[in-house]
């Protein structure tokens, strides 16, 4: 049976019958729409037809944690050309009437040929004397018109420039990689958050329908409108930051360089991010005045660097936590470990030296003082792998995570690192120097930040996030941003003993006195960043209250010399005004009890020496 | 080099092969060159004068291989072509909302439109085994599975439209090698009930009875003939109960893909201004280069799935009927080949490139007239992009292979 059915004539047969019918229905159909339907369809493509124009969204505002609105979006009229419709013969009209730069019109128009009746947008924010002489000259202007975007408007002016960033026109490098989804003309995020949510914030673009003549103007809107596609507003942000807190800090901060970037220790938000000085955003919305951007731009202060996660500095003592809880977890102390500290310690002839000569002291006390030997001693025992281990436990040398687009990963070298910088020509001595938190380690105050508030909560990494919800305004779905935790793998035991070391950095007789705040338990470290030739920097991370940790704190300031005396008072303030609010009492620093005394302390043989 | 050079000789290139493909591809390029040269994506042309000339290499390099050496290769070249369609899943990047492609340099590379031709090749093997036969229930699902493999992977990308086609050549493929009827309209009943029972009941129920009657005519016996009826009404109503029950927007997506002018102006944009592009062509059309709705790009991605669209606006139907007049010279050239070849791995070879031409031409066409829904699928030959262009080359270089070398089997 199968032998005669292979390929028979028969099948053929049936074969030829369905290419046949198939092609057929093709053929009938081709002479229906180019014979019987032949005028309707010309006189179609030859008269009216409808055109498609995309329409933009608005974009998503941005609250504060108490629902304040921070960024809005005000209207403003951008000049649009038709490709269609233009001709090229107006351009110096253009340039009299609007003073507008004839190359970008140019550029704009010739390359827009996929859709030559798209309207390109040529310039932002029109005047109303503007928009007067567009309206006077409409005759002379063919393909000329205006359409209304929004901008952003910043009800808080001068801040938080540095976490929210700002809005403006597409690269054509960014255009490139973005995608699909962008036109030369558009608005997109610029830094920060407005970057990192561009996708959230920016909503789908809409299309309207209009009806065109032969020659390809718009007669009306199509269908009364009901056609067009509504553009999809973006999602609103609510972020974690406490204003009172931010401005607070920006206002001590005022007139110096450096940062803060405080965290909520229990989940990681961001509740100050200064960074100073800092720059008017609403400078960026709309056109940017030239004098205005070089000003910025020639500024030696570098007003629009970002200082608390761009910015990488040597951390100094604040990083002996790290080398100490690596010790304490690893095994190879534990808080009875006694380290002798003659005062300097020597390394194939080189003298590496301390604050004072502190005698047989445990870790507790070597945080406390902030002994270099000790530490000088620890690292060698702890090696280049555990450090490695325990930076990047802490997100020290890589990113935090941060919902922020701009972000430094800082650098905690790897013998690799040394390997490729200097060849077999480096030593063990470079390994000393990362004890102490100098030489080739830099890290972000927002790294910082993280660290301490992973040291405060006893051992689990939250990302920082500055973004607390997403409201979607189509569906009216909130959703929460994930701080994704991460338990390190870092005994409470080990932890607890590095807090007791920071507890009595502020409240024993340590380095950290000036951070101090009446009604609260202080824990923290002092550090100073040696920067030479320049002056040091000054560091404090700390957290409060002891018991309950509500905030962890990063303060950096640029070459202003002692953590102690410069960054500590600073952090003592911001933890005053979050905790306690603006009312809060300014009185005396009360000294406090050192809690749970069971430690044996090594009595001082020296006086305690800022760091 | 010797024993493999005597197979080929110019003579015995079949010219009714040869020729409507030479013409269709000239007339894809001048078509795509209209569609694209007055703007900033010429360079399409550029890159596919580029895909033609690798093309045309491609096929006659294809002629050179000694006698019988696609059977020897069609398992091999199927399990090359499974590993890339797996690896194109994990690496592939997406274009379009489809994740199967390669970049190589400015250049994307689609495993799944090569997968087509090994597919081919790998059941043709398989189905022109002396072992195989048509009637041993293992031996179905054993092909089932050789064209079901592809078909998933393609699946997964997604891609709705190529992943359709292997059952189109599976059914032909079996057909040819002697399936009976009544398995043919078992395997094609539950589709078309499918399908219709979402654009009506009226049209269900009258499918339902009429394919049943036709097996009640074929197998004569009333109790298989009822149960067949009774598991197509409830394929019918499970369907159709399904489709009420989905989210309104789910519903409108299904609706407008069925008849794209339920929305004019998203989905249906395309359709209806590559009807007003074909319609306002008339008899002799406007002119090379003249078309409106192509010149001012009133259809959208015009120069890839829409290309029909050119010849019939700018050349009208003398354009359009030339156009299809080569794929039928090509469609029924090949086929009486694949009746006349009596190795029967070309022959099956040879029905299941028809029958992937055919569902090509009819779906793209179909598309661009308004008769079918919008579904990816290029036009052989003329389609602007270089995997199934290639792929065509290579399989009319496989045809015209099957041909030379007829006479060449002891």
């Amino acid at each position: 049976m199968e032998h005669i059915t292979f390929g028979s004539r028969k099948r053929t047969y049936t074969m030829a019958a369905v290419i046949a019918s198939l092609l057929a229905i093709l053929t009938i159909r081709l002479y229906e729409l180019q014979f019987v339907q032949f005028q309707s369809f010309r006189s179609q493509a030859e008269t009216n037809s409808i055109r498609q124009i995309a329409k933009d969204p608005l974009r998503g505002l941005m609250y504060d944690r108490t629902g304040k609105l921070l960024v809005d979006n005000n209207p403003s009229y951008t000049l649009t050309v038709t490709p269609f419709e233009f001709e090229w013969r107006i351009l110096p009209l253009l340039k009299q009437l609007f003073d507008i730069d004839t190359n970008v019109v140019r550029y704009r128009v010739s390359r827009a040929g996929i859709n030559s009746f798209q309207p390109v947008k040529i310039a932002r924010d029109l005047s109303f004397a503007q928009l007067s002489l567009l309206e006077e000259n409409r005759t002379l202007l063919p393909g000329v018109n205006y359409t209304i975007e929004s901008r952003r408007v910043y009800h808080l002016k001068p801040h938080l420039a540095h976490l929210l960033g700002y809005t403006k026109e597409i690269s054509p490098g960014l255009l490139k990689s973005l995608g699909a989804y962008y036109q030369p003309g558009d608005i997109v995020g610029f830094n920060g958050i407005e970057a990192y949510y561009e996708d959230i914030l920016r909503g789908t673009k809409g299309y309207g329908y209009h009806s065109v003549d032969s020659r390809g103007k718009v007669i009306e809107s199509f269908d009364h409108g009901r056609a067009d596609i509504v553009a999809e507003e973006g999602s609103d942000l609510v972020l974690t930051i406490d204003m009172d807190l931010q401005l607070y800090g920006e206002k001590i901060l005022h007139g110096r360089r450096g940062a803060i970037v405080a965290l909520d220790p229990t989940n990681g938000e961001v509740l100050a991010f200064v960074s100073s000085p800092d720059y008017n955003l609403s400078d960026f919305s709309g056109r940017i005045p030239v004098d205005v951007w070089s000003a910025l731009r020639d500024d030696p202060a570098s007003p629009m660097f970002n200082r608390c996660s761009m910015a990488a500095y040597p951390p100094g003592s604040t990083f002996k936590m790290l080398v100490a809880v690596a010790a304490l977890q690893e095994g190879i102390i534990d808080i009875n470990t006694r380290i002798n500290c003659p005062g300097s310690y020597l390394l194939a002839g080189q003298e590496f030296g301390c604050h004072g000569a502190h005698g047989d002291i445990n870790v507790v006390s070597a945080i406390e003082h902030s002994c270099n030997v000790f530490f000088y001693k620890l690292i060698f025992k702890l090696g280049f792998d555990n450090l490695q281990k325990y930076g990047h436990l802490f997100h020290i040398g890589r990113l935090t995570g941060m919902d922020i687009s701009n972000e430094n990963t800082g650098l905690l070298p790897s013998r690799e690192y040394y390997d490729k910088r200097y060849g077999s020509k480096w030593n063990i001595g470079y390994l000393v120097n990362l004890g102490i938190g100098q030489g080739e380690i830099n890290t972000t105050p927002l790294q910082m930040a993280a660290y301490t508030a992973t040291l405060a909560n006893g051992g689990t990494y939250y990302r920082p996030h500055a973004v607390k919800e997403i409201k979607d305004r189509v569906s009216n779905k909130t959703t929460m941003v994930d701080n994704k935790p991460e338990r390190l793998p870092i005994s409470r035991e080990a932890l607890a003993v590095i807090q007791r070391g920071m507890f009595r950095v502020v409240n024993g007789s340590g380095t950290g006195y000036a951070a101090r705040v009446s009604g609260t338990k202080v824990a923290g470290k002092t550090g100073t960043a040696q920067n030479p030739p320049n002056p040091d920097h000054a560091w404090f991370v700390g957290y409060a209250p002891f018991e309950d940790p509500r905030i962890a704190i990063a303060v950096i300031v640029e070459n202003s010399g002692f953590g102690g005396t410069v960054a500590a008072p600073i952090a003592g303030a911001m933890i005053r005004r979050y905790l306690f609010g603006e009312y809060a009492p300014q009185g005396e620093h009360e000294p406090t009890e050192v809690p749970d005394p069971v430690i044996p302390v090594v009595p001082l043989r020296d006086a305690a020496v800022e760091d | 080099m010797a024993r493999i050079l005597p197979t080929f000789s110019l003579r015995k290139v079949d010219l009714l092969i040869l020729l409507p493909v030479v013409v269709l591809v000239v007339a894809g390029l001048l078509s795509i060159f209209s569609a694209t040269h007055n703007a900033d994506i010429f360079i399409k042309f550029q890159k596919q004068v580029f895909w033609a000339i690798l093309g045309v290499l491609l096929m006659v390099l294809v002629l050179f291989a000694p006698p019988r050496f696609y059977h020897y290769i069609a398992y091999l070249s199927y399990g090359v072509a499974i590993v890339l369609l797996l690896l194109v899943l994990v690496f592939g990047k997406t274009i379009g909302g489809n994740a199967g492609w390669f970049g190589i340099g400015g250049y994307g590379i689609q495993p799944s439109e090569f997968a087509k031709v090994t597919t081919v090749l790998a059941l043709g093997r398989f189905l022109s085994d002396s072992t195989t036969s048509m009637h041993s229930f293992r031996d179905l699902t054993k092909a089932i599975g050789i064209v079901g493999l592809p078909w998933v992977l393609i699946f997964l990308q997604p891609d709705f439209g190529t992943g359709l086609i292997f059952w189109v050549i599976f059914l032909a493929m079996i057909f040819w090698a002697g399936a009976e009827m009544v398995l043919l309209l078992t395997l094609l009943s539950p589709v078309i009930i499918s399908v219709l029972s979402v654009i009506g009941i009226w049209y269900f129920l009258i499918a339902a009875f009429v394919v049943s009657t036709l097996f009640y005519v074929m197998k004569r016996n009333l109790g298989i003939a009822l149960m067949f009826l009774a598991l197509n009404l409830s394929i019918g109503f499970g369907v159709q109960y399904t489709f009420s029950h989905l989210p309104e927007y789910q519903k409108n997506r299904i609706a407008v893909f069925i008849d794209p002018t339920e929305a004019p102006l998203s989905a249906g944009w395309n359709v209806i201004q590559s009807k007003v592009a074909i319609g306002s062509g008339g008899m002799t059309g406007r002119g090379y280069l003249q078309g409106s709705q192509t010149q001012l790009r009133f259809v959208p991605e015009q120069w890839t799935d829409f290309i029909f669209c050119v010849p019939a606006e700018e050349f009208g139907f003398i354009g359009g009927m030339s156009i299809l007049l080569m794929f039928t010279l090509l469609l029924f050239r090949s086929l009486r080949i694949a009746r006349i070849l009596e190795f029967r791995f070309s022959s099956l070879v040879v029905i299941g490139i028809t029958s992937l031409f055919l569902f090509h031409v009819f779906i793209n066409i179909g598309m661009t007239l308004g008769l079918l829904p919008v579904i990816g699928i290029p036009l052989p030959f003329m389609s602007y992009g270089g995997s199934f262009f290639l792929t065509s080359m290579l399989a009319i270089g496989i045809v015209l292979h099957a041909w030379m070398t007829r006479e060449m089997f002891e």
